[in-house]
């Protein structure tokens, strides 16, 4: 039986084998009319809600396309499922790479599977644009081929209190956070910017990912007294601590990430509880004017999502990533190397798709913001029935 | 199956002249696959091989003493935090270190099993679970360890050479691997190995012939965290990057999976289940790329399921190969092997 | 000392969840000595098989939830009828990796069928309105969860030591070969054994759902369940009852006072203590194996 198995993966492996040699490629993953660009996402495990975001970029890759691709070539989309195991993200990624080899990888959540394939694609030399995260691990220090996009979240936190300080008059500052390097991010972020103003945070509440039950967690945080609580857990946690807040009767004014900020989504779980909440937000929303934002909707959304995909937050995510990488290939012309695309990035000045403004600049590696794209966000509150208002026009921290 | 007619037939390494046959072409074999295969497979091998490590000793705990463990990948993670924090922290090379680790482990595992002398079944399996749990999360706690936010690998230097890529990791990978089942089986056929199967089938008569409870079950809880531990320790090499979410209760589980499809109780069957569920843990998600299969899938996902969820057949996919190979065959695909082999021997009668 | 009782309360109200799903556990392991891992997401299908009915369908609550319950025991005695019986003299660890694989595929078919992103569940009592006891809060969803466990609770106690069927569940879990020699369909019985494990698994599964609704719901309440049946002793129902509610005191106790971030390990380290004093759960009797 294990022989019989051994000729049966042998075969297949020849076979693969044979399937996958390249040819005649300038530059790895860029021929005459094609580009290979590749992605990972949670499409199944605990993660599987951000699994919106690859699928987003694919859209979003299809519309293109439709409009005949970036300078006369089509952008090929892989995308796989590493369901946030870095042992798979890491096979998959090497799979494409060294099998049809990628020209640059796009997106990518989680912090912990993107730590895994770092330094592989960094020492092959494959650019990275867009991290589907906000960890500091990106930019310190920073690497020549890896750009990011999503605001870091120790910036989101000290957009967010410095607002509640300066705008709302709150004093008394708690933060309930999920016990890993997102949270961990934002109680730092919060630390900095209340230490600015002289405060502290009366309560640091940490969360386990798995943890079912937040009532002794909200209990600690009605007994710090707080006025203000920053909600930086995931959506479901999010969710239980302000139902439960509610049903203890205490009701600060909650400040949550931009992680929380779909609040249709928010709006329909929370059962209406979401309203009064204020959020950071990174990427325009979804209602709103802005005719880049209509336009994803009606030919990358409308055309080519799934059937029961949504458009939220998650979903244009993934177009907002991946706008940097396509505006620097659009501006490498014919001559699609990596060194042209990391000159171009490098060259980018206030970029701005449906996102903030991004910026890049020559590579300093004493310098983290050289590879920190966007460093601002707007606020939004939610309101009766998951709309959003605006509270905000996009703060930058730059001290 | 075959009659041994002396104590030496018992114990001998190879039990015929064919067997070291086959040993030696799969030791050729084994050695010149990277230079076959195109480097993710080697990858893929390096990820299989560690797998195949754990298994052992996990079979070694659960297939030869009938103990049972869901804490593995506490272990496992004692292993891959040990070998990093002393080759980073206290500057060791990594031949002294990997021992070094899995020795913690082991001590660690020598410690499960005191509580363990006294539970069975379902109560020993809360408490080894309870065990991994406790270990990721108090390492998680620990920010000497890197706390949450995990900790970055160092470079791989053995004397003269640096194992930096996939194929000169192999052959580390692979000689250890070689070395650890050798032992397993070496292990299984002294009086130590005899002392474990006669706990598992009936402790009780196991000591009043003399086998010591107390001695042999924490020695098999000590030597299945050793072969997690050495796992664990090549594990961080493969992965470059190790955090404690990486270390959770569905590792351990896998790994009690892939013991017992394999076949309890049979060193083979153990090196089958781990490769064959991990590979498929790897390549499952390929499924949707397969031609005529692929499409069908996603047509019958848009029609009556959802195709956001479409990749969640692996899942499916996964548990019904465990499902079918546990039904059709309880002693696992070793007992498929062990079946085919004696209706071939008995053929054509 | 207000926060104390509130704590204990806290307890209590999170004791409820785990005690369902101690009960289904305790129920299935007390006829076929099986652990049934799968029973999370055999509660987990029924809730979304709820969630299907109420939504896409517009069938009225009442209705879509008698539906649900009545699939989910439809659900455990088909799994037991296909999947189960066809195991041929697997031993207890094939047993466990059988249920492992039919949660993989349960699993994979409920987030197949929905998608990951989580889902609002209409119910008439919502975890966000509270009673005031006093100075104490619970809400209303937890007192329908707390009620629901206690009358649950004695309604099984009640079943198995009076009823026909129940004495004949205890009969088969004790000796199958004599149950059947005295007349009693043991295939039948361990049938309905499942079903009734999944229907109790599934009202567990309906009174979670308005917290939170997404595939990976049910883990947490199963592992805590499973817990708490072992401490309670697994063939014992009032024991995974009892467990439950201390393992949830516990876990808020110290979460209250001590640290957060320790909750779930101090709650198995407990464990582990009272296994190792009593190694058949508190209230189990612990049959000493005879060579």
């Amino acid at each position: 039986m294990k022989k019989r198995m051994l000729w049966t993966v042998l075969a297949a492996a020849a076979a693969l084998a044979l399937a996958f040699t390249p040819a005649g490629w300038a530059e790895e993953g860029v021929s005459a009319n094609e580009i290979q660009i590749g992605q990972w996402g949670p499409q199944t495990g605990p993660a599987a809600a951000w699994g919106s975001v690859a699928r987003g970029t694919g859209a979003y890759f299809k519309m293109i396309n439709a409009q005949g691709g970036i300078n006369g070539r089509k952008i090929v989309y892989h995308m796989f499922d590493d369901a946030y195991n870095p042992a798979k993200t890491k096979a998959g990624v090497k799979e494409l790479q060294e099998g049809i080899g990628m020209f640059a990888w796009v997106g990518g959540v989680g912090t912990a599977p993107g730590l895994a394939v770092k330094d592989y694609l960094m020492k092959r030399k494959v650019p990275w644009i867009g991290p589907s995260s906000g960890s500091l691990h990106w930019i310190t220090p920073p690497e020549k081929y890896l750009f990011t996009v999503y605001p870091m979240y120790a910036t989101e936190a000290r957009i967010l209190c410095r607002y509640a300080v300066e705008k709302l008059g709150k004093k008394k500052f708690a933060i309930i956070y999920q016990n890993d390097d997102y949270g961990k991010n934002g109680v730092k972020g919060a630390r900095e910017e209340l230490a600015k103003h002289g405060l502290k945070l009366v309560a640091e509440v940490p969360v386990e990912v798995k943890e079912g039950d937040l009532k002794p967690h909200v209990m600690k945080l009605k007994k710090s007294g707080a006025d203000a609580v920053l909600l930086w857990t995931s959506v479901k946690h999010a969710v239980m601590t302000v139902g439960i807040s509610k049903a203890m009767k205490f009701a600060p004014q909650f400040l949550s990430t931009s992680t929380c900020s779909d609040f249709v989504l928010m709006n329909l779980i929370s059962k209406g509880l979401w309203k009064g909440v204020i959020a950071t937000t990174f990427a325009l929303l979804p209602d709103s004017d802005n005719p880049l934002m209509k336009k994803y909707k009606t030919e990358a959304f409308d055309k080519y999502a799934g059937k029961d995909e949504r458009w939220g937050l998650f979903f244009y995510a993934g177009i907002a990533f991946a706008e940097p990488l396509v505006e620097a290939i659009r501006q490498c012309g014919k001559d699609l190397t990596r060194e042209n695309l990391v000159r171009k990035l490098e060259a980018m000045k206030n970029f701005q798709g449906i996102s903030g403004k991004i910026s890049y600049a020559p590579f300093n590696p004493k310098d983290p913001a050289c590879r920190r794209g966007q460093n601002s966000s707007f606020l939004v509150q939610c309101l009766e029935g998951g709309k959003a208002k605006k509270l905000s026009g996009w703060i930058t921290i730059d001290d | 199956m075959d009659m041994k007619r002396s104590y030496y037939e018992d114990i001998q390494f190879f039990s015929s002249g064919v067997a070291l046959f086959w040993f030696v072409g799969l030791m050729a074999f084994l050695a010149v696959f990277p230079l076959l295969f195109k480097n993710y497979f080697v990858y893929v091998a390096n990820y299989v091989a560690i797998n195949i490590i754990v298994v052992l000793g996990l079979n070694i705990l659960v297939g030869y003493t009938g103990l049972i463990s869901l804490g593995h990948a506490g272990f496992f993670a004692i292993g891959a935090y040990g070998t990093v924090i002393l080759m980073t922290r206290l500057s060791m090379p990594f031949l002294l270190a990997l021992p070094l680790a899995a020795l913690a482990a082991a001590l660690f595992g020598f410690l499960l099993g005191l509580p363990a002398l006294r539970l069975e079944g379902p109560y020993l399996t809360i408490a080894t679970l309870g065990f991994g749990l406790t270990i990721t999360q108090v390492i998680g706690r620990i920010e000497l360890f890197g706390g949450r936010q995990g900790l970055h690998t160092p470079e791989l230097v053995i004397g003269p050479w640096n194992l930096d890529n996939d194929r000169a990791f192999y052959y580390l990978v692979i000689v250890i691997t070689v070395l650890m089942t050798v032992f397993a089986r070496n292990l299984i056929r002294t009086r130590v190995g005899r002392a474990f199967i006669a706990i598992r089938d009936a402790d009780i008569a196991a000591e009043t012939m003399g086998v010591n409870l107390v001695f042999y079950k924490t020695l098999s809880f000590a030597v299945s965290a050793f072969y997690a531990g050495v796992a664990g320790g090549l594990y961080a090499f493969v992965l470059r990057f190790i955090e404690p979410e990486i270390f959770s209760l569905l590792m351990s589980i896998m790994f009690l999976a892939m013991v017992v499809v394999g076949g309890l109780g049979s060193i083979m069957g153990a090196i089958v289940g781990a490769g064959l569920l991990s590979w498929l843990d790897l390549q499952l998600r390929n499924i949707l790329s397969i031609p005529y299969v692929g499409q069908w899938l996603e047509h019958l996902s848009e029609s009556y399921f959802s195709i956001t969820g479409v990749s969640n057949i692996q899942f499916i996919l996964f548990g019904l190969i465990m499902i079918l190979i546990m039904l059709f065959e309880p002693l696992g695909i070793f007992g498929i092997w062990v079946r085919t082999k004696k209706y071939w021997k008995t053929w054509p009668f | 000392m207000i926060e104390f009782i509130q704590m204990l309360v806290n307890g209590i109200t999170a004791g409820s969840s785990y005690a369902l799903m101690g009960l289904a556990m305790v129920i299935i392991y007390k006829t076929s000595e099986v652990p049934n891992f799968a029973q999370g997401e055999m509660a987990l299908a029924t809730t979304y098989f709820a969630y299907m009915l109420l939504h896409s369908l517009g069938f009225s609550m009442p209705a879509a939830f008698g539906l649900a319950l009545l699939f989910s025991f439809a659900l455990g005695c088909f799994l037991e009828f296909a999947v189960l019986r066809r195991a041929k003299e697997t031993s207890i660890l094939g047993m466990i990796v059988i249920t492992i694989g039919l949660e993989m595929v349960l699993m994979g078919f409920v987030s197949w069928k929905f998608g990951a992103e989580q889902k609002a569940m209409p119910f008439p009592l919502t975890p966000y309105d509270s009673v005031v006891i006093g100075d104490v809060f619970i809400s209303s969803l937890e007192l329908l969860t707390f009620g629901v466990t206690l009358l649950l609770m004695l309604a099984l106690f009640v079943f198995f030591r009076y009823s026909k069927l129940g004495v004949a569940m205890k009969a088969t879990q004790q000796n199958r070969m004599a149950a059947r020699l005295m007349g009693i369909h043991t295939n039948r019985v361990l049938m309905i054994t499942w079903g009734l494990s999944s229907l109790v698994g599934g009202i567990a599964g309906l009174l979670i759902a308005p917290v939170m609704m997404q595939p990976y719901m049910m883990w947490d309440p199963l592992l805590k369940g499973f817990a708490a049946a072992v401490m309670g002793g697994m063939t014992s129902l009032p024991g995974a009852v009892f467990g439950a509610y201390l393992l949830g005191i516990v876990e808020n106790l110290f979460g209250g006072y001590v640290s957060l971030e320790f909750k779930s390990v101090v709650a198995f380290a407990v464990i582990v203590l009272v296994l190792c004093v009593k190694p058949s759960g508190i209230f189990a009797r612990h049959y000493v194996k005879k060579v």
